[in-house]
């Protein structure tokens, strides 16, 4: 983690463009036929359990088997790859990229991803801590729990068979915590985010700045809170 | 002190090569006997080593003992052992639920070594519910039946649980499945929490049950149903099978026939006793082993892990 952070940079990136491009790619190999036009607006899954599915992005067929692929971000349609309507393509293949305005808090993630250790998620599965960790947390709070390399500190739970997960970062404080007990979570996704402790000040300082700045460089009407 | 329940790797062996053998000969999916033999010979690793104590902590902690001991002396655990325990001095279930385990029940853990692809590992914990409902059935209880992911239910109770834990081994960093079991057979008296809850087999039959008989039958289609996980891979690998347009696999349509889960109105949770989320019916199972759940709202919702109640 770097010792310095050039905050104006930082804040400067967000300010000329408060977006993230998310691209999205062929999730198996198949025939593509798309569902959207570049400016399109899509939406993220909603509901209370998030099980209402996003805007439908493009169907991919594969042995006669179509699969509708849905946004799980929201934004517009930056650019689709138009050539591609009725190809055949690769699992992997780029097909589209969604422009997603970030939100303060979001910002705020993003800049800390940058600066944690982030731990991810080995497999699409749910997970919950350990339930030594789960009771310090409980007790003292996250950001009070020091774990190391090889902590047993995650459990991954798929179709009741439960894997404990150990810790292989290096050694700090559980500064951020991205993953919901019992909602699944995609492989790659952070579950964790690590910062040693003497970095915590470091850390907060990111956060307050961020918070103090951002009023002062985005336009109210840019962003939402 | 001995073990009462002394089942041996020759034992199991001489029960799946000729009784169950025979009984899935006249598996419908599988017509031909070359296949059935190709199942027997996958699965036949279950009980190759098999210890068997009088009483211990729990069977899943000596397992973990047991793999990294036999590392620290150079050795291997062969994949398949079976640690069995005529009773459990400190059982859990999962969340660190209590669990009752007194002489009469079947209470063991069964170590695989991880040499499964990744949509056999998923789908390995239905091998237990299955293996159990298969072996409660051929004792004539033909009302047991499956609730997703692998819990066995008589008339609502429970009649087995099972876990299963992975675990990588701490000197070689090899990767096994736990897969732990405990299956009330002649033990009838339950602890207060649980006594409308629980119930044994032989307070089913009303009468006692050969425990050595049945841990054998147990185990044997614990091979089978392990060797169905291990056949379909090769299928799928050979691409002769298990394609977009077939998604048939045999543990799976097994599964279905032993389950009442299909079609039932739930209450679903991660934990479901300290936590449920929402009600819901259920509306199919997906070939990865995920349950698919009809909300109030009219969408549909997947899961791949939790657990269900009945309502």
């Amino acid at each position: 983690m770097a010792e310095e952070i050039d905050f104006d940079a930082i804040l400067k990136k967000y300010h000329s463009d408060p977006y993230d491009y998310v691209d999205i790619r062929a999730t198996q190999t198949g025939r593509v036929s798309f569902k959207i036009t570049e400016g399109s607006n899509v939406n993220s899954p909603s509901g209370e359990w998030l099980h209402i599915p996003g805007t439908p992005l493009f169907e991919i067929t594969r042995e006669r088997n179509p699969k509708i692929v849905t946004a799980k971000t929201n934004g517009t349609i930056a650019s689709v790859r138009t050539e591609l309507e009725g190809q055949f393509v690769e699992a992997g293949e780029k097909l589209l990229t969604i422009r997603h305005p970030l939100k303060k808090k979001e910002v705020i993630e993003n800049i800390l991803k940058e600066v944690l250790d982030l731990f991810p998620a080995p497999e699409r599965a749910k997970y919950f801590f350990s339930l030594d960790i789960q009771s310090r947390i409980e007790k003292r709070g996250a950001r009070a729990i020091t774990i190391k390399p090889g902590d047993e500190i995650i459990t991954m739970s798929l179709m009741k068979r439960d894997t404990p997960i150990y810790y292989t970062g290096e050694a700090g404080v559980i500064h951020s915590i991205y993953f919901t007990p019992g909602l699944s979570v995609d492989q790659g996704q952070p579950l964790i985010g690590i910062c040693a402790s003497d970095k915590l000040p470091l850390i907060q300082k990111v956060i307050t700045r961020v918070k103090a700045d951002w009023d002062k460089l985005i336009e109210p009407t840019t962003l939402e809170e | 002190m001995a073990a009462i329940n002394r089942p041996t790797p020759a034992s199991l062996q001489e029960y799946l090569w000729t009784y169950e053998k025979t009984s899935r000969s006249q598996y419908p999916l599988l017509p031909n006997s070359e296949e059935i033999l190709c199942i027997l010979r996958y699965g036949a690793i279950v009980g190759s080593v098999i210890q068997c104590h009088s009483s211990m902590d729990r069977t899943m902690d000596q397992a973990r003992q047991y793999i990294s001991d036999l590392e620290k002396s150079g050795g291997s655990v062969a994949s398949g052992t079976v640690i069995l325990a005529d009773t459990l001095i400190r059982p859990k279930g999962r969340f660190a639920r209590a669990w009752h385990a007194p002489v009469g029940g079947l209470w063991g853990c069964l170590i695989l070594a991880d040499t499964f692809l990744s949509k056999a590992r998923t789908l390995l914990p239905l091998t237990l519910g299955v293996s159990c409902c298969e072996a409660v059935r051929d004792l004539g209880v033909n009302d047991a039946s499956v609730r997703w992911v692998n819990d066995v239910l008589v008339d609502g109770r429970k009649l087995a649980g099972f876990l299963v834990e992975s675990f990588r081994s701490p000197r070689y960093g090899e990767g096994f499945h736990l897969l732990g079991f405990g299956i009330n057979i002649n033990n009838s008296r339950f602890p207060a929490a649980l006594t409308n809850m629980a119930v044994s087999l032989s307070q089913i039959l009303d009468s006692p049950v050969n425990l050595h008989n049945f841990t054998l039958s147990f185990l044997a289609k614990m091979a089978w149903n392990i060797g169905l996980l291990c056949y379909e891979e090769e299928r799928e690998l050979h691409q002769s099978f298990f394609s977009e347009e077939q998604k048939s696999h045999l543990l799976l349509e097994q599964w279905k026939n032993l389950s009442d889960t299909l079609g039932k109105r739930v209450l679903y949770g991660y934990d479901i006793q300290q936590n449920p989320l929402y009600e819901a019916t259920v509306t199919g199972i997906r070939a990865d082993g995920a349950i698919v759940m009809r909300l109030k709202d009219g969408n549909e919702i997947i899961e791949h892990g939790g657990e269900l109640q009945y309502l």
